[in-house]
């Protein structure tokens, strides 16, 4: 390289004249090296025309230029055209099979739940019964799995109980994990072509799918009833469709210009819509494309016009496109799962409403209207599910902390239907309880007041929650109660069962009735906090009546028959529009408050995941030591972190050798690099980063997106590598280079047998056999048997 | 400027205008004074105004005035954020007079006869050097007079940068030191022509004095150090592409650099730290929160000056202790589990006071050894413990054994029970731990007090594990010690810090005095601990990092004595302080964000699709963006982390980001203001532009008078009482006044 170096200096030095004259024509020897050189030469000489002319002469620049502005084609892909094809060869061909020999080895087996399975398999079974359920990820790759379920024949009904069950006779096991195992095998022909397309050569390109396929963390990732199998697949087929859509930049708008682009979105966006976490790769994608057109924006042979046209259809792209399939997905989702499910009582009771079964059932000919002697159940709307509740006993006379209390009925909020749930709604001048005739409904503004149906008593406030007993004592009931409808609108501003969102405002104290959050002690059954604040305008201080009948008298029952036919609860109100179900799954999701286990045994920190530091136990024989643990080939592995920050030296030299003109490696090399860190080494810092500043438990499968980029990096490395020493003495240092990657993939491959009965979890091992393993002393095999 | 409105009464038009176009001109140092000085008095009348009132602890006082009475006092305390600024507040009450007797037990608590003024004084002023600090870096920036004094305004007439400055706070003094870093960095950046000089080295010296007095009032001073690191690397980054110089220059300037930037606020932070050291000599309230070898250090404290064997050996009494923040002590007594806690036997908690119950017993699994007639032998030599080894703990007060076994813990069920068990000694196989060294290896020597090690139970292969969840009631609401199947968990580990062992020679303690090093770093991990702990709990309304710039919600500093507070005139005396920013400026800095990224776009677009325009025009638009990306940055950087940040946040996080884009709105108002020329005929340009000027600073001034009464406090019914005073205030519904 030193040799080149000084060599390329020496050209340098000599008149651009001269160097023009290299390449037009006079070059009567066939030295290509030397043609190359040449053709280097003039590119820059061009280039630091155009450079000059933009800094000192800007004058120049309103000049109409007849020849084609090199500035342009600095940032276009390094081979310029257009690459006819779209890299599967028969290389890819091999990485197919190869991936499909290793991931649908034995993949029935072991016939257990493994892992998350648990959670997968059962919400196959809930799509196969259209029965609602709550997860916070979106679920185009349930669906997937769903599908698969369907047409094995899977008939939903198993119980996923917990890790390790085995799975009954006749359930399709092979089936449900066929779909995300083909699709960790076309991940590995995937990566190879986009390798391809970034310009890699085809032996670099097929390393890196060798060491994908060499992996064990993929490989055990690609065998069970998982999501990133997808994930993955979607996030690289759909960086490299954009990667195709770039080699069109010539020909924008012609139909393969938009058809990658509309491709690599589509993908994109199916990334998402399995995981959120493909929103990392989508913004990957978005940055390409938005970088892209801000390079287009000064070549002067692109019109305002076209320009125009090209931001709309880039935004158009990267916006509308990913939308609409996740958009899509979750059509889907609402309109198969129509029937009351597991999950129901973490939606409002609208939404309950909306589903076959469950509450619908319940509350079907409930009267609407909420009026003087109605009797309803009052469910905390948004957050933690739990309806207000009281019992027979009161609080403490003393709290631990020494402040002293009402000693009155305890009034909590509490997560299970119950008959001390009901309240009775009571004008304060009316003594009676039943229904007035004529009906009295109660109407915004309202003062009323709450009575528990099992204990007579009203719900009362003295800074805290109580049913008021009276202890002849100098503390009056305080036990009227305003009520404020926040959709009043909707219903003529009476209060309607299930759809009015009610806030109870207390008399005179102005506080509202809000659940807190909190478990009470042992003396309030660790039932949760009720209590009355100040700050009226929060989320918390919501509630509506979810079931509801009348109180009625015990005579007239013509009247009563009266009442209950005019009430009716028309059905058709309980049905949510598609979008304002969507809308409301969208916002429970986003602020679905996972209850995250701290301190898990295997959780590791994003900065362990660079090392290999721990895996994860995901299955483990009762009757021996056989097990699968997610653990990744650590020969492939640590070459992956550490060829990251490899590109980051070699690209940290070139950068300040070229600040001071010192152009080392041919320009089109120069671009590729360039290529490389935009798409792999980016790709791999927005799917790592952001997880050192969000706040949860992790698991070293949520480094497998970045590490997928790692590993292309390793193979971008070798490739650049070679085309260094090509460069060098001849090429002859190549061959000791190939060495070392042969001795690598060696290590790799022996590595890769040597863990692979903790991948497949289907050989007996002994407790040394286990033991010696553990090459890491954190990682942790289980032994549990001698 | 205000000058110019005030004169114009004079009615002398001809030497106003002059001097109006001599302030757009700035070339005049005559006129550049008169303005800073105008400023200065605006300042000073603003920030001072009231400074006494209200005369009781308002919101965090409380906190940091009862830091600088513990440096007064010399009170070892513990805080998550670094010295500097508690020991600035501490010296200025010490200057002024302040005995460091006053309790600061909480808000509203009335000073009646303690000098408070002084630490109030001190933190106002250096909130006061924010405007005329801004003043300068502008200046510094654009070279613009007009946007000089836009950016002072802004600042100047916010009204919740002048309630967060009047107090004593942590606030002013931060943005003290990051407002100085930016104006030594904009000061530097204009010596770049002369290096090496005297005041390219001193203004170089001065930001680097700056960036360390940042960093060590809060944390959050790393987000200015970003910015200078940023812009040195890319200044650095221009010296090497200039090629008329060596590589050799490059390296002299990047040293020069590193000196000045990196090594000087490195020594200046440490420097701090040995302050704070130093000072805090005594035992105080933050001892818990440290190492033993710590404690060892602080007067008072029970390990201070104490002497004890340094080996582990079979037969010695020792007290184990929790590694980490505030750990206790392991310890036992006679009572047991009730029923529902699994099986009956004796409890074993933490516990953090020192008591003889805390003692236990150093045993080899197997056999009672040292027997007494070996210990009594005159060649006696007692065996020590090792790691690896297995042992067993005996409860020195009633003789039972540490035990654990396969039951689910009282509280944490995932874990197992721990307890005590046997008679005189005499245990089960469950009795057997085995220790293992931390950072050592299997037949290490195992000391007390600097070792930190694992017990691992021998037969269920969970570690011995405490946290801070207290028992009920029947556990006298000690903390809870189990047996933790993930052996790997972060409290885990012990240490032991007390060692009674006759057959020893003692050593004094004094040979675990840690090194200043090790002292700092201890610190830091304690204050990371701490400030990763600052968590919000569950239901608890926290502010969030969104509402900040749009102004959502304010803060309370003082609301009365709500208590004491009584129907009738009294009310009238009660003064109320509500810190909120200027709604008027908050808001027209966000439309100012969104300009200057269409001004950006704008700019751009047009310079790369070649639209003609005069090398003047260019090089104005140049200065723009350099000064206001520099801005922008400065504003992202101290805004956008804390939307990663899990800790509990507070809406006074966004004021020193608050001051960035302040001042970039001067500098577009500026820069808007100098466009006129384009849309207006050329002799009416100067009248347009001085009432555009007029009626922005009339604006801001009036807006804040407007909202004055919350910086110097409100009085009368409160919101949405009747005759509530200021109804007609309330723009938001989420303000609180």
């Amino acid at each position: 390289m030193a040799v080149e170096d000084s060599d390329l200096r020496q050209r340098k030095k000599k008149s651009p004249k001269k160097a023009t004259d290299a390449i037009t024509g006079q070059v009567v020897d066939d030295d290509e090296d030397l043609v190359k050189t040449g053709i280097e030469k003039l590119k820059k000489i061009k280039k630091s025309l155009v450079a000059s002319s933009d800094s000192d002469e800007p004058d120049t620049k309103s000049k109409p230029k007849p020849s084609r502005s090199a500035a342009a084609s600095s940032s276009a892909p390094a081979s310029g055209g257009v690459q006819p094809h779209h890299g599967f060869d028969g290389v890819a061909l091999l990485l197919l099979v190869g991936g499909l020999l290793t991931r649908l080895h034995q993949l029935g087996l072991p016939r257990a739940i493994v892992f998350d399975e648990l959670h997968f398999g059962k919400f196959a079974g809930y799509y196969v019964n259209n029965m609602f359920f709550f997860d916070s990820q979106p679920p185009l790759g349930k669906q997937l799995l769903a599908l698969a379920a369907h047409f094995a024949g899977f008939d939903g009904n198993f119980n996923f109980d917990r890790i390790g069950s085995e799975y009954p006779e006749g359930f399709p096991v092979y089936a449900l994990r066929l779909l995300p195992a083909v699709a960790g095998s076309l991940l590995l022909p995937a990566s190879y072509c986009l390798l391809r397309q970034l310009g890699v050569s085809r032996p670099a390109a097929g390393l890196a799918g060798l060491l994908l396929l060499l992996d064990n963390a993929v490989l055990v990732q690609s065998r069970f009833m998982l999501m990133e199998p997808f994930l993955l697949l979607f996030s690289v087929l759909g960086v490299f469709c954009l990667v195709r859509f770039r080699h069109y930049r010539e020909r924008p708008f012609s139909l393969p210009w938009l058809g990658w682009l509309t491709a690599g979105f589509v993908f994109l966006g199916a990334a998402t819509s399995v995981r959120y976490s493909g929103l990392l790769t989508l913004l990957l994608g978005a940055v390409i494309v938005c970088r892209d057109f801000w390079t287009l924006i000064p070549d002067r042979r692109v019109t305002s016009g076209q320009l125009l046209a090209q931001l709309a259809a880039r935004a158009l792209a990267v916006l509308a496109v990913p939308l609409l399939v996740y958009g899509a997905s979750f059509y889907a989702h609402l309109t198969v799962l129509h029937k009351a499910g597991a999950h129901d009582n973490v939606m409002t009771s609208a939404f309950q409403a909306s589903l076959d079964g469950g509450l619908a059932s319940i509350i079907q000919n409930q009267p609407l209207e909420v009026g003087h002697g109605s009797q309803v159940t009052l469910r905390h709307t948004l957050g933690r599910t739990c309806w207000l509740h009281s019992h027979e006993g009161v609080y403490p006379v003393k709290y631990d902390d020494d402040r002293g209390s009402s000693h009155q009925q305890q009034v909590s909020c509490y997560s299970y239907k119950d008959v001390n749930n009901w309240w009775i709604v009571k004008q304060p001048d009316i003594d009676d309880m039943r229904v007035t005739s004529p009906f009295k409904p109660v109407k915004h503004g309202d003062i009323i007041q709450l009575v528990h149906g099992m204990t007579s008593r009203a719900l009362n406030s003295h800074d805290e929650v109580s049913c008021y007993i009276d202890y002849n004592i100098s503390m009056p009931a305080q036990n009227l109660w305003k009520v404020e409808l926040l959709n009043g609108k909707d219903t003529g501003n009476v209060w309607h069962a299930i759809v009015s969102q009610v806030r109870l405002i207390h008399q005179p104290s102005g506080t509202a009735l809000k659940f807190t959050g909190q478990q009470l002690p042992d003396w309030g059954h660790n039932q949760l906090e009720v209590t009355c604040d100040k700050v009226v305008q929060q989320d918390d201080t919501i509630w509506n009546a979810e079931e509801h009948r009348y109180t009625l008298a015990e005579g007239s029952e013509k009247q009563q028959e009266d009442m209950a036919g005019a009430e009716m609860l028309p059905l058709s109100s309980a049905r949510l529009s598609l979008w304002a179900k969507f809308t409301e799954l969208q916002l429970k999701m986003l602020f679905n408050n996972q209850e995250t286990v701290q301190g898990h045994m295997y959780a590791s920190d994003p900065l362990d995941w660079l090392s290999l530091k721990r895996g994860v136990a995901y299955w483990i024989s009762p009757d021996s030591n056989a097990q699968v643990h997610f653990l990744g080939n650590a020969a492939v592995w640590l070459a992956a972190s550490a060829s990251l920050a490899a590109y980051a030296g070699i690209m940290g030299i070139y950068l300040l050798r070229r600040r001071r003109e010192c152009y080392d490696i041919p320009e089109d090399e120069w671009d590729k690099m360039c290529d490389l860190g935009l798409i792999v080494l980016l790709g791999f810092a927005l799917n790592y980063l952001p997880y050192f500043i969000i706040d949860h438990t992790f698991f070293l499968h949520h480094y497998l997106p970045a590490y997928i980029f790692a590993v292309l990096m390793s193979a971008c490395i070798v490739d650049h590598v070679f085309v260094l020493l090509g460069r060098v003495a001849g090429g002859w240092l190549r061959l000791p280079a190939a060495a070392g990657v042969l001795l690598w993939l060696a290590a790799a491959v022996y590595t890769f047998i040597r863990f692979s009965v903790v991948t497949y979890g289907t050989t007996p091992l002994s407790a040394p056999e286990v033991q010696a393993l553990a090459w890491r002393d954190t990682w942790d095999l289980i032994v549990h048997k001698p | 400027m205000k000058a110019k409105t005030t004169k114009s009464s004079d009615g002398d038009p001809v030497s106003i205008s002059k001097w109006i176009h001599k302030f757009r001109q700035s070339k005049d140092d005559h006129t550049w004074w008169t303005t800073f000085g105008l400023i200065l008095c605006l300042t000073m009348a603003t920030r001072l105004y009231r400074l006494d009132s209200p005369d009781h602890v308002a919101w965090d006082e409380t906190h940091f005035g009862k830091m600088a009475s513990w440096y007064i006092n010399r009170t070892f305390f513990f805080d998550v954020h670094p010295p500097t600024g508690k020991m600035l507040i501490a010296a200025f009450g010490y200057l002024t007079g302040y005995d460091g007797k006053f309790e600061f037990e909480k808000p509203g608590q009335k000073f009646d006869e303690t000098h408070y003024l002084g630490m109030r004084f001190g933190c106002t002023m250096m909130g006061a050097a924010l405007v005329p600090m801004a003043f300068i870096t502008v200046w510094e920036l654009t070279h613009a007079l007009p946007a000089a004094t836009f950016a002072a305004a802004a600042i100047l007439f916010d009204n919740g940068m002048v309630t967060l400055n009047q107090y004593i706070l942590l606030d002013p003094i931060l943005m003290f030191f990051i407002m100085g870093a930016a104006m030594g960095q904009s000061k530097f950046y204009n010596q770049r022509h002369n290096p090496f000089t005297v005041s390219w080295w001193s203004w170089m010296a001065f930001t680097g004095a700056m960036l360390a007095g940042a960093i060590s009032v809060k944390f959050v001073g790393l987000f200015v150090v970003v910015l200078v690191g940023l812009y040195t690397i890319k200044d650095i980054w221009d010296i090497l592409g200039d090629l008329s110089y060596p590589i050799s220059y490059t390296v002299k300037h990047f040293l020069a650099r590193a000196l000045c930037l990196i090594l000087l606020p490195t020594v200046l932070y440490m420097f701090a730290y040995y302050v704070h050291f130093t000072v805090l000599s005594k035992s105080g309230p933050g001892d818990g929160h440290f190492g033993s070898a710590f404690q060892s250090q602080l007067e008072g404290n029970s390990l201070h000056n104490a002497s004890m064997p340094r080996e582990i050996c079979y037969g010695a009494g020792v007290t184990l202790k929790n590694h980490r923040t505030a750990g206790a002590y392991l310890h036992s007594h006679p009572h047991l589990y009730p029923p529902e806690a699994g099986p009956v036997q004796q409890q074993v908690t933490t516990y953090s006071h020192k008591d003889y119950n805390n003692i236990w017993l150093v045993k080899r699994y197997d056999v009672d050894m040292p027997s007494e007639e070996e210990e009594a032998q005159p060649d006696f030599k007692p065996e020590c413990v090792k790691s690896g080894d297995l042992i067993r703990l005996e409860h020195e007060a009633t003789s039972r054994n540490l035990h654990s076994h396969r039951h689910p813990a009282p509280v944490t069920k995932r874990h197992f029970q721990v307890s005590g068990y046997g008679e005189n000694g005499t245990g089960d196989s469950n009795d057997v731990w085995r220790i293992e060294l931390v950072d050592g290896k299997e037949g290490d020597q195992i000391n007390v007090v600097t070792d930190r090690f694992r017990l691992i139970h021998y037969m269920v292969g969970c570690a011995l594990f405490s946290h801070n969840k207290q028992l009920p009631k029947w556990g006298y609401e000690q903390q809870e010690v189990t047996c933790n199947p993930n052996t790997r968990a972060e409290f885990a580990l012990w240490n032991f810090e007390e060692n009674y062992y006759d057959k020893l020679p003692n050593v004094s303690f004094a040979i675990y005095q840690p090194s200043f090093l090790e002292k700092f770093f201890e610190a830091h991990m304690v204050q990371f601990q701490g400030n990763a702990g600052l968590k919000p709990k569950e239901g608890e309304v926290t502010s969030r990092p969104w509402q900040w710039p749009i102004d959502y919600q304010g803060q309370w500093f003082s609301i009365g004595d709500p208590d004491k507070r009584e129907p009738g005139p009294h009310k009238d005396h009660e003064i109320r302080i509500y810190m909120m920013g200027n709604p008027v400026i908050w808001w027209g800095n966000l439309g100012f964000i969104a300009l200057y990224a269409v001004i950006y776009v704008w700019n751009f677009v047009s310079s790369a699709r070649g639209v003609r325009e005069s090398a003047q025009e260019r090089v104005r638009k140049a200065n723009l963006t350099y000064a206001c990306n520099w801005l922008m940055l400065a504003w992202a950087l101290h805004y956008f982390p804390f939307y990663g940040m899990g800790r509990i946040l507070y809406y006074h996080h966004y004021f020193p980001a608050q001051l960035f884009i302040s001042m970039m709105s001067g500098v577009l108002v500026n820069y808007m203001l100098e466009s006129l020329p384009r849309a207006v005929p050329s002799f009416r340009v100067d009248q347009t532009w001085t009432a555009f000027a007029v009626v922005y600073l009339s604006i801001l001034t009036y807006s804040f008078y407007l909202f004055a009464p919350l910086t110097y406090g409100m009085s009368g019914p409160e919101k949405k009482e009747p005759g509530h005073r200021y109804d007609h205030l309330l723009w938001m519904d989420s303000w609180e006044f």
